[in-house]
């Protein structure tokens, strides 16, 4: 009688925590989940379906423009892979008949973040699974940069120099600060409170993060000039290739100049913006597609309008 | 493809709490398809909708959620954004403004403050936007005349009407069947009765 009780009680907490983690467009357990810049959740495919081929997408939920197809979000991958185990194996097998029918694959291959705590129980959530990529303590406040790591909201303005530049990868956030993931924040808040209230205690009296924190503002207006070309060039629908998004930083659609790889097999094809290509980024595609840097990447200009000068 | 797991979980969702909402969601009565839905919204308060049941009939294509519910009033109903012929809508958020985060209960929702707040400047049917800005008393009277008149048709009234026409001699499955044809109008029943 005890273990079916027991039984019992796991279900509704796992209901509960599906109800927290629910994907707004399929209405289910968010499955490979990619947070927006505004800090809003959605399944890879579910996202990627909502997407605009052709101008700026919109957020499903807060109507905020973006044009970045952001990475999927590891911590939350691997939080929910502990945390609502069963469903989570289900929606992955679920979807992978789908990608096998539609011959697209998402990335198979999501790094697992807390590879040290293995062998001890694998369905418990511990502090370590929710860590900070920058300041290592549990998250407060925390935002996901467009490749899919995330840092508390404080943490972000230490990345900054001239551009926000990911510390694990990396790799260049694109655009503005992202905002905080409240669906995130609220589960943290939930799931360990003393932790949660030390941080947000901690930070309320340095007083220098706060400052840092204010000047947040004024970071954030050096990389909206860079942007600025990019949201005229949208308004006006110039120099855009409609359907084509870039594997690299995920702009959908690629605004400028676009870099074809002539050496990927998969028929979704790998794409780079002028940005991207002129990094050295070592990503594979999103699409799965087995990039790697001794690829030839050839410049395309099919589908650009000729400018007469 | 639809998502028809999706849309499962809206019936659900949407009928677990129909009797605080005033909104539910069933498959339309001629099928048992999915993409043909009829949704039921009850009139706002303080409102000439009062007191109503508005059916709403839905038709969802296959690339719902990516692409709006079609929406049009079964019932009929007398507002400035809702056309007194065929019940057309005009609602932005079935149109350009859908969002896939929205669903066919937020939809209904949405279709229930519209009656709440008509906005007869951006009018579906013309003839009531100018009578809802020229002489609301009139409108306010001839909205509240449809919705006693096409909207109340509660189940105690058909059993009313059905007891009535039972009692002038007519069996009682004749009577249901006639009353279910002419959409509970009880003179037509019995016309259809007496016809034959």
């Amino acid at each position: 009688m005890a273990d079916v009780d027991a039984g019992h009680s796991e279900v509704v907490s796992d209901e509960e925590t599906s109800k927290e983690f629910m994907c707004p467009i399929c209405l289910d357990l968010l499955y490979k989940p990619i947070v927006i810049a505004c800090g809003h959740i959605c399944c890879f495919w579910c996202l990627h379906h909502t997407m605009d081929s052709i101008r700026a997408s919109k957020c499903p939920m807060c109507r905020q423009p973006y044009i970045y197809f952001a990475n999927i979000c590891p911590l939350l991958h691997n939080l929910l892979m502990k945390t609502n185990h069963v469903d989570y194996e289900r929606r992955g097998k679920e979807t992978l008949e789908i990608e096998k029918s539609n011959d697209c694959f998402s990335s198979q291959d999501i790094e697992c973040l807390n590879s040290c705590c293995e062998g001890t129980d694998e369905n418990k959530i511990s502090i370590s699974d929710v860590i900070c990529s920058g300041c290592k303590e549990i998250l407060f406040r925390p935002s996901v940069l467009n490749c899919g790591h995330v840092y508390c909201e404080s943490c972000m303005v230490t990345l900054t120099n001239d551009k926000l530049k990911c510390h694990v990868c990396e790799s260049i956030h694109p655009g503005n600060f992202p905002k905080v993931c409240l669906d995130l924040d609220y589960f943290l808040k939930k799931k360990f409170p003393q932790d949660y209230y030390h941080r947000k205690e901690l930070f309320q009296s340095t007083k220098v993060r706060q400052d840092q924190y204010l000047n947040q503002s004024s970071c954030t207006s050096a990389v909206v000039g860079e942007n600025s070309k990019i949201e005229e060039d949208l308004i006006q629908m110039q120099n855009l290739h409609p359907c084509v998004g870039c594997d690299t930083c995920g702009m959908i659609p690629i605004i400028g100049k676009r870099y074809k790889c002539k050496d990927c097999k998969e028929s979704i094809g790998f794409d780079m913006c002028e940005v991207c290509y002129n990094s050295s980024s070592k990503r594979q595609g999103r699409f799965n597609q087995r990039h790697t840097p001794d690829h030839v990447l050839l410049l395309e200009n099919s589908s650009l309008e000729e400018v007469p000068e | 493809m639809l998502d028809a797991a999706r849309v499962q979980k809206e019936l659900v969702e949407c009928n677990k709490d129909c009797h605080i909402s005033g909104i539910s969601v069933d498959l339309h009565r001629d099928g048992s398809s999915l993409y043909h839905l009829t949704g039921t919204i009850s009139g706002p308060l303080d409102t000439p909708y009062e007191g109503g049941a508005f059916e709403i009939d839905i038709v969802l294509s296959e690339s719902y959620p990516f692409q709006p519910p079609k929406m049009q009033f079964k019932t009929k109903v007398w507002h400035p954004n809702i056309s007194s012929q065929n019940g057309a809508i005009c609602l932005d958020i079935l149109k350009d403004q859908w969002s896939p985060a929205l669903t066919l209960k937020t939809a209904l929702l949405s279709l229930q403050a519209l009656l709440s707040a008509p906005a007869p400047n951006d009018p579906q049917d013309a003839v009531v936007a100018k009578q809802c800005l020229n002489d609301h008393t009139t409108f306010v009277a001839t909205a509240r005349y449809w919705t006693e008149a096409f909207a109340m048709r509660t189940t105690v009234g058909t059993e009313e009407k059905v007891k009535k026409l039972m009692e002038m001699g007519f069996p009682e499955n004749l009577v249901r069947s006639a009353l279910e044809n002419v959409k509970g109008d009880e003179n037509m029943a019995l016309e259809k009765l007496c016809s034959g």
